[in-house]
């Protein structure tokens, strides 16, 4: 009842009034020194935010929740408290607003044309393809044309290939005629520049030219020199030999793996085995740190305890540091590709490793360490007879799980040079070969889900 | 024989387990520690193989002093003297003989047992040391595939390797049930009138009139009473165990 008199005696104007002043001094003034602290802390956070941003809209945030104090106070002061829900709410809406903001979230943004022309092509992988047979033939081509051009004739076993003339300047017209080409087969003709880049030569320059053979293998089309072909020469007056290539297939029957599935299947292994060699690595590293590191074996005296505090803090520093952080430092150091992924992996999962190792040895069980020493064994015979038994199953387990996880930042470590299947899906990304993309995520998951299980199965059996 | 005197140990956190305890033990006697959890019974019994350093006083075993010794000197003297402990102390993911093995290892050279290679006499010795106790069959199981009264057991036929004059046993039957108690103890009864020495730590005061020849009892690390089982009287109890104690049997299977 004394207390009730006693906040009675607070005028709610006084108690309005400092809080309109400095936001929270009237609840202090009504003996709620932590009430008005709260509030005080809480309006200067939102009002600073607010100021940070500065857009005018959202000071009705810091505005509404001093007009709450200045309320709250004199009601305090007259003995009635009141929710807090108001002040809150309007602090996670300044937060909530100015946040999305910030983060520039504009879903109107998103275009489905665009992602229709990525993901379309990623529902057919790039994996297999049907077995056939390439049958090929190519002749040089003068352009532009210099006063004496070689003949643009070439033989190659029983076929042959001309092109009349022997040159020709951009957009005139050059006459292809080849023999011995397989009878009554699709041909596809496509130009290359010097340096090998591959040129349409339909007529809108934007589609494969396809001429069939006739029954005796001859062939005649009149195609132009495509209007890009010297897009890329150093010199459009210098005559350089560009090449006319013809290409047939034949279907074989069956499938095979095309390039791109082999060459997931190469980075796939790479992958793994850069993992298996970081965390065999790592493994070796880590296991005699890891003695170190355990401070039931550490705490003894002094100087061993000022071992294990060094290593220690050595070992949450590297792990602090991701393993792509690593991988960036090691490409400059090794160059691109694998082993520099290795290496990063390698020194992440020492820290990883020594920490977990150092916390299997810091539980075992002390009951057998006493027991064999009581035998009279020395201290080697003891740490194999005692120590050994209780640490391999775990240290195995948590290696094989340490491998399964660097499988993972295997991929990504390849992202940024460090070899693997991640290193090939940023190259076919740059080439924008969708369908080669959504082989290696298939890739990736397969060989994660598959390692998980293996992991999970033989772990089980250690423990 | 066995001269344990004037031994205090003093722990790194300052707690004072042992204060100037001293007495003897003649060789063949069955000498049971008595006293509460905390009283001192287990560092006593480790100070003896020195598994735990005294902070002062002298053991002596057949005048060669123990707490004077130089490690390889201890570790001759360790072969000598057994130990059997309340956990049992396994090697719980190790095979049944591989534990038996073990308490081999002061005699045999370090390289090949590291290893885990063993004499065909010492495999022999173990699978004898299995069958004293009664479970030769489960040499190749193991460990933890043992019940508590069966990894007793291996823990018995682990110390009878080490051709033990002397067993020191930890509260070995205070994980055990009533009868299992029985069981161990008449093992280790038995090993004591083929002229072993037996020092042996115990809670309850039946098995104490039971097996023992001989009793100390600490309190609070002090020695409070040494004589023979009989004299313990209802007095003396109080004195051990506090007023408040009162007599728990073992059990009332023993005849």
């Amino acid at each position: 009842m004394a207390e009730k008199a006693d906040k009675q005696e607070k005028s709610p104007f006084i108690a309005g009034l400092l809080s309109a002043v400095i936001p929270g001094l009237g609840q202090v003034y009504a003996r709620q020194a932590y009430r008005g602290a709260v509030i005080f802390i809480g309006t200067m956070l939102v009002l600073a935010m607010v100021i940070w941003y500065r857009h005018p809209a959202w000071y009705i945030a810091p505005l509404g929740i001093w007009l709450w104090n200045v309320v709250d106070a004199a009601s305090l002061a007259a003995g009635r408290k009141r929710s807090f829900l108001l002040p809150i709410l309007l602090g996670l809406l300044a937060a909530y607003g100015i946040g999305w903001q910030v983060s520039q979230i504009d879903f109107s943004k998103a275009s489905l044309s665009r992602a229709y022309l990525i993901v379309r092509p990623m529902f057919s992988p790039d994996f297999v393809e049907p077995r056939r047979e390439e049958n090929s033939i190519w002749v040089g081509v003068e352009v532009p044309c210099s006063p004496e051009p070689p003949q643009a004739y070439r033989e190659d076993g029983s076929k042959s290939l001309a092109v009349m003339p022997d040159c020709g300047g951009v957009h005139e017209t050059l006459i292809v005629t080849a023999t011995g080409l397989w009878p009554n087969t699709d041909t596809n003709v496509v130009w290359r520049t010097p340096i090998g880049d591959p040129k349409m030569v339909s007529e809108d320059e934007n589609s494969m030219l396809v001429v069939p053979s006739d029954e005796n293998g001859n062939m005649t089309v009149v195609i132009r020199v495509p209007t890009t072909a010297l897009v890329a020469a150093p010199d459009p007056t210098l005559p350089q030999q560009h090449r006319v290539y013809l290409y047939q297939y034949r279907s074989l029957g069956g499938i095979q793996l095309s390039y791109v599935g082999g060459e997931v299947l190469k980075g796939a292994a790479v992958t793994v085995a850069m993992a298996l060699m970081a965390t065999t690595l790592a493994m070796f590293v880590a296991v005699p740190i890891s003695f170190l590191a355990a401070h039931n074996l550490m705490s003894g005296n002094p100087f061993t305890l000022g071992i294990y505090f060094i290593v220690r803090t050595i070992l949450n520093i590297l792990r602090s540091i991701e393993a792509l952080i690593i991988a960036i430092i090691f490409v400059t150091i090794v160059g691109l590709g694998p082993f520099a992924g290795v290496m990063a992996l390698a020194i992440h999962s020492v820290a990883a490793l020594a920490k977990l190792y150092s916390e299997v040895i810091e539980g075992i069980d002390n009951g057998p360490i006493e027991a064999i020493y009581a035998t009279g064994a020395t201290w080697v015979q003891m740490v194999r007879f005692a120590v050994v038994p209780q640490i391999v199953p775990a240290f195995t387990s948590f290696t094989i799980y340490r491998w399964d996880i660097n499988v993972r930042s295997a991929t990504v470590i390849g992202l940024v040079g460090g070899g693997g299947i991640g290193f090939l899906l940023v190259e076919l990304i740059r080439v924008n070969d969708m369908r080669g993309v959504s082989t290696v995520f298939i890739a990736i998951a397969v060989i994660v889900i598959v390692l998980d299980f293996v992991s999970a199965k033989v772990r089980e059996r250690l423990i | 024989m066995l001269r344990v005197e004037h031994v205090s140990k003093t722990y790194p956190t300052g707690t004072q387990a042992l204060k100037d305890v001293s007495f003897e033990v003649q060789d063949g006697e069955f000498l049971v520690v008595i006293g509460l959890s905390g009283s001192g019974k287990s560092t006593l019994l480790r100070c003896i193989n020195r598994l735990i350093d005294p902070t002062e006083g002298k053991i002596y075993w057949n005048d060669i002093d123990i707490t004077a010794a130089s490690p390889s000197d201890l570790r001759l003297i360790r072969r000598h003297i057994g130990m059997v402990f309340q956990q049992f102390n396994l090697v719980k993911r190790s095979s049944v003989l591989t534990n038996v093995l073990s308490g081999r290892l002061g005699y045999v050279n370090s390289f090949t047992s590291l290893l885990n290679i063993w004499s065909e006499e010492d495999k022999q010795r173990a699978m004898k040391a299995l069958d004293r106790v009664g479970i030769a069959d489960k040499a190749s199981e193991r460990a933890d595939a043992l019940s508590g009264g069966q990894q007793q057991r291996v823990g018995i036929a682990r110390a009878l390797m080490q051709e033990p004059k002397v067993i020191l046993a930890d509260e070995p039957v205070a994980s055990l049930d009533p009868v299992l108690s029985h069981t161990i103890l008449q093992y280790l009864e038995q090993l004591n009138k083929e002229g072993i020495t037996v020092i042996c730590s115990l809670h309850f005061l039946d098995l104490v009139h039971r097996y023992a020849t001989r009793v100390i009892a600490l309190k609070d690390g002090i020695k409070v009473f040494e004589g023979l089982p009989q004299e313990i009287d209802r007095a003396k109890f109080k004195e051990i165990y506090g007023e408040e104690a009162q007599e728990v049997r073992a059990t009332s299977v023993e005849g």
